[in-house]
């Protein structure tokens, strides 16, 4: 028997209304949705300059030189075609709680996809732990997208997150900014904002979606407790009651802020996710009002 | 307050047992819970990791004391907690009634004048007492004692059952076993579901075997049944065929002196066609004089050839006349008729003359006649006209008229091979042996080669109806005459073509109950059968050399073994081997019950209904819905931000 995909058609019907959106300006391709403050060969006017030795005579503003008889160059906004890139976290940590973080990641992951490929925005999907996974190239419209789902439903979970290892393979790889979308659930043992911050100031923007189970935040069991770490395999003992529950909620949030801030002071998006919550509740809730997606 | 099931002992070792293991998955289920979790981050500034020490600590006291109560009320409710007096539950007896055949014997009366009455009816009239005295909500099962226990009624309340139960025991043929009685008392008492009350016991207390001891009852009441009989029996008759005369049977009989007294004792022997009819002869009678306790043995030899019965009796009569007389039945002593057809009968006529349950007659081969009439014909070196009608023996048959076909004659060959391994061929061996001249005969598959040679088989036996031997040479005209193997060889023959002429018999009469009868040597286990009179198989064993089987009833069981036939006649009762020593505790006479007291009350359900709602009030407390219930706010702060 077939497994079934992770997002069916009648979710994704509800997406195509949707748009990727970025804040920054990326010099790229015309054919894009999003404006940018770059001049190039766009239909909506953006300014005059003056005429230099060698610019193209077709944007001369005629008008203009027969008013003023000088020559003005009209400069029109382009609509590049931004890369977006997609990193989705496949390391042991996403296997907690049976799996549920991994699948939703998988299926958040998608509906993103989704919603780029209506608009014809190409996106490049990699899978991650300690290393950059193999990419796989999403583009050429909404009816390319079956592929999309078979590479994410052959993801497998397994290694150690390595933030700082494949960011820096990231950068090395991928010398054209763009959106880099980040789904996982940030929990690196030897932190993740250091590598993300060098990602931001690469010029690359961020878009950084944390996905939690409520057994991640909210750990319901009491008593003592024999800990093993699903990456690293440490263990601790640990005494648990509802006071040390509150103190480790405390934590997560503060972690969870942490990387918040990270992301809006580069001039990101974050958003974070429960799996508790519908991928539609988020896509429609969280991710529309970060205006991470429009 | 009393536990009807169980003992305060039993129950305490039971809620020990079930605490022990309670606590043991509480430590382990509750102290300490092994978690695959995602990072151990927000662990570490959550809670300093925990000492070892406190492993042991328990979490939870109160719900674990719930656990405890509830496990105690329920275990109270298995053991059926009542209110009342212990002594107000109905209780269970056992009445054990001895029926062994000793019961058969007659006491003494008491005045000298009144009719004697049998052990039986006294111990009848005991245990009557004994129902009588027993209080009327308590129920007694009646059980038959003598080498197997029977139980004549299930727990009964019923007094008139009960009566009409002692009164329809009779004694039996066999000794007491007293240990199997009581263990099944035991047993029957602990699996009633009801208070245990007495084990009683009415006999004579005289065993088969030995002292069953006390057997762990403490309630245990002995009805004492005076025997005080002087009696004298015969425990034992053998006959078997005189191994120098077979005409005679030699005779064995053992009488023993049951009494305190010594006594003296004529042991008569008859024979005759019946029983009890006309025409018996006296075979031989002594005087015995019998010490108390001591067995003594009388050997008697009888010459007949005929069937009968062989009666021994014990002369005077005592108060147990059971065994004091015994019947064997002979069997008669058959003949094999053998009819020889030679030119030269003394060839033969040696080696037929040597068993004396061969009659053999020769004749000339004119007088041949194909109608055998029952009997074996010998044909020596002489073809007749028609095969006869019955077995055969042929003896260097002409090539023409041979029953087995003849492959060829061959001249001074050696003699290679016998079938020892055949009853045919059996002890069979020559060393060096020749023969001059013989027939080699092309044998049938089915066809036993006796004796062979290089080019084949010179002595062919072929089983059915009738049997039939061919011997390629004549032993007697041979070198073979030199050897033991001619007379074995006849004797294998004979033996093979009439075994039940030949069977061996002995004859034994002994009591019922376990046999034990020794086997000889050349007999193999594989080839034992053991029947009844019916023909029906009995069950045996064989351990060693010896056969045990049992026989609860009088009657005839065969035994057959190879060419041998043993028959135990066990018309004798079997009677008692020791006296039961009674152990001191153990309560004798008719008791006196205490009146009733007040009715018990049952809480077993009550205690059950508070058991299962204590565990189900643990479980909402502490279980599985508090340790399942996620403490998560409704909007977790990082969202409440990105939104």
């Amino acid at each position: 028997m077939e497994p079934a995909p992770i997002l069916d058609r009648e979710f994704l019907e509800k997406l195509e209304r949707l748009t990727l959106r970025w804040q920054k300006s990326f010099a790229g391709l015309v054919g894009g949705h999003n404006q940018s403050r770059f001049a190039g060969a766009g239909q909506e006017f953006l300014d005059h300059r003056n005429f230099h030795h060698g610019d193209d005579l077709r944007a001369v503003n005629w008008r203009a030189y027969l008013r003023l008889e000088k020559l003005f160059l009209k400069m029109f906004q382009v609509e590049p075609r931004v890369p977006v890139r997609m990193l989705v976290d496949i390391s042991d940590s996403m296997k907690g709680a049976a799996g549920e973080k991994f699948y939703y990641a998988r299926r958040l992951a998608g509906a993103l996809c989704y919603v780029g490929m209506v608009r014809l925005d190409s996106i490049e999907i990699h899978g991650f732990s300690n290393r950059l996974g193999r990419r796989f190239l999403c583009t050429g419209g909404r009816h390319r997208f079956g592929p999309v789902l078979d590479c994410l439903g052959s993801m497998e979970p397994g290694g150690q997150t390595d933030f700082f290892a494949v960011l820096r393979e990231f950068i090395s790889s991928y010398s054209q900014r763009g959106l880099t979308i980040v789904i996982s659930d940030f929990l690196d043992d030897q932190g993740c904002q250091r590598p993300l911050q060098y990602l931001a100031d690469f010029g690359h923007e961020l878009m950084l979606l944390q996905i939690w189970s409520e057994a991640d935040r909210t750990p319901p069991w009491d008593g003592e407790l024999e800990l093993e770490d699903a990456e690293t395999g440490g263990q601790m003992k640990v005494q648990f009651d509802d006071s040390a529950r509150v103190r480790y909620t405390k934590a997560f949030d503060e972690y969870a802020d942490s990387i918040e801030r990270l992301a809006l002071r580069a001039g990101g998006r974050y958003v974070g996710v429960s799996t508790a919550q519908t991928v539609e509740e988020v896509l429609f809730g969280p991710l529309v009002r970060s205006r991470g997606v429009a | 307050m009393h536990l009807l099931n169980l003992t305060l002992g039993q129950f305490l070792v039971l809620f020990g047992s079930v605490s022990a293991l309670m606590l043991a998955l509480y430590l382990l289920d509750r102290s300490r819970r092994r978690q695959i979790v995602s990072t151990l981050r927000f662990w570490i500034s959550a809670e300093q990791p925990t000492v070892v020490a406190r492993r042991r600590r328990i979490q939870q006291p109160l719900s674990l004391l719930l656990q405890l109560a509830s496990m105690a009320l329920l275990l109270l409710a298995i053991a059926q907690l009542r209110l009342g007096m212990p002594a107000s539950a109905p209780r269970d007896h056992v009445l054990i009634l001895d029926t062994s055949a000793w019961m058969s014997a007659r006491a003494a009366p008491p005045n000298g004048r009144a009719p004697a009455r049998t052990l039986m009816d006294l111990a009848r009239e005991r245990a009557r007492a004994y129902v009588r005295a027993v209080p009327p909500r308590d129920r007694i099962m009646l059980v038959r004692a003598d080498a197997l226990t029977t139980p004549a009624t299930a727990f009964e309340p019923d007094r008139q059952r009960l009566a009409e139960a002692i009164a329809a025991s009779e004694p039996g043929a066999t000794a007491l076993n007293l240990e199997q009685a009581l263990s099944f008392a035991r047993q029957i008492q602990a699996h009633s579901g009801r208070r245990a009350g007495e084990v009683v016991f009415v006999g004579t207390g005289k065993l088969a075997d030995h002292d069953p001891g006390k057997l762990g009852l403490h309630n245990l009441r002995f009805l004492s049944v005076p025997d005080a009989v002087e009696n004298c029996g015969l425990r034992r008759i053998g006959v078997r065929r005189s191994v120098a005369d077979s005409g005679v049977w030699e005779i064995y009989v053992s009488v023993r002196n049951y009494g305190t007294a010594s006594r003296t004792a004529t042991l008569a022997l008859s024979f005759g066609p019946s029983t009890d009819g006309p025409g018996k002869s006296p075979v031989g009678s002594q005087r015995l004089v019998l010490p108390p306790g001591a067995d003594r043995e009388a050997s008697f030899a009888f010459r007949t050839r005929a069937a009968g019965f062989l009666q021994a009796q014990l002369f005077p009569r005592d108060a147990f006349t059971a065994d004091d007389r015994a019947v064997l039945q002979l069997p008669p002593q058959t003949e094999l008729r053998v009819t020889v057809y030679s030119l030269q009968p003394d060839l033969l006529r040696p080696v037929l003359a040597a068993s004396p349950q061969v009659a053999a007659t020769f004749r000339p081969p004119s007088e041949y006649s194909a109608q055998t009439g029952g009997s074996l014909v010998i044909l020596d070196r002489f073809h007749p006209p028609a095969p006869p009608l019955g077995d055969s023996i042929w003896i260097d048959p002409p090539a023409a008229g041979s029953p087995v076909p003849v492959r060829a004659r061959v001249t001074d060959v050696p003699f290679v091979h016998w079938l020892t391994d055949h009853p045919l061929g059996a002890g069979l061996r020559t060393k060096d042996f020749r023969l001059e001249s013989a027939s080699v005969f092309e044998a049938a598959p089915d066809d036993l080669k006796i004796g062979e040679v290089e080019s084949g088989p010179v002595i062919v036996a072929r089983p059915g109806k009738p049997k039939l031997v061919v011997l390629g040479f004549h032993p007697a005209l041979s070198t073979m005459r030199y050897e033991l193997s001619t007379p074995l060889l006849f004797a294998n023959l004979l033996r093979w073509m009439a075994p039940d002429v030949f069977r061996r018999w002995e004859l034994n009469t002994g009591s019922v109950g376990t046999v034990k009868a020794p086997l000889d040597a050349d007999v193999r286990s594989a080839s034992l059968r053991v029947v009844s009179d019916d023909g029906s198989p009995v069950p045996f064993t064989v351990r060693g050399r010896a056969l045990e089987f049992f026989s609860g009833t009088p009657g005839t069981v065969r035994v057959l073994a190879e060419d041998r036939e043993y028959v135990y006649s066990l018309t004798l009762p079997q009677l008692w081997e020791s006296k039961w020593d009674v152990p001191a505790e153990t309560r004798r006479g008719i008791p006196k019950f205490p009146a009733p007291l007040r009715e018990a009350t049952d809480l077993w359900q009550w205690l059950a209904l508070a058991g299962g709602a204590g565990l189900l009030a643990e479980w909402l407390l502490f279980g599985r819905l508090r340790r399942g219930r996620v403490r998560v706010s409704k909007r977790p702060l990082a969202m409440r931000k990105a939104s």
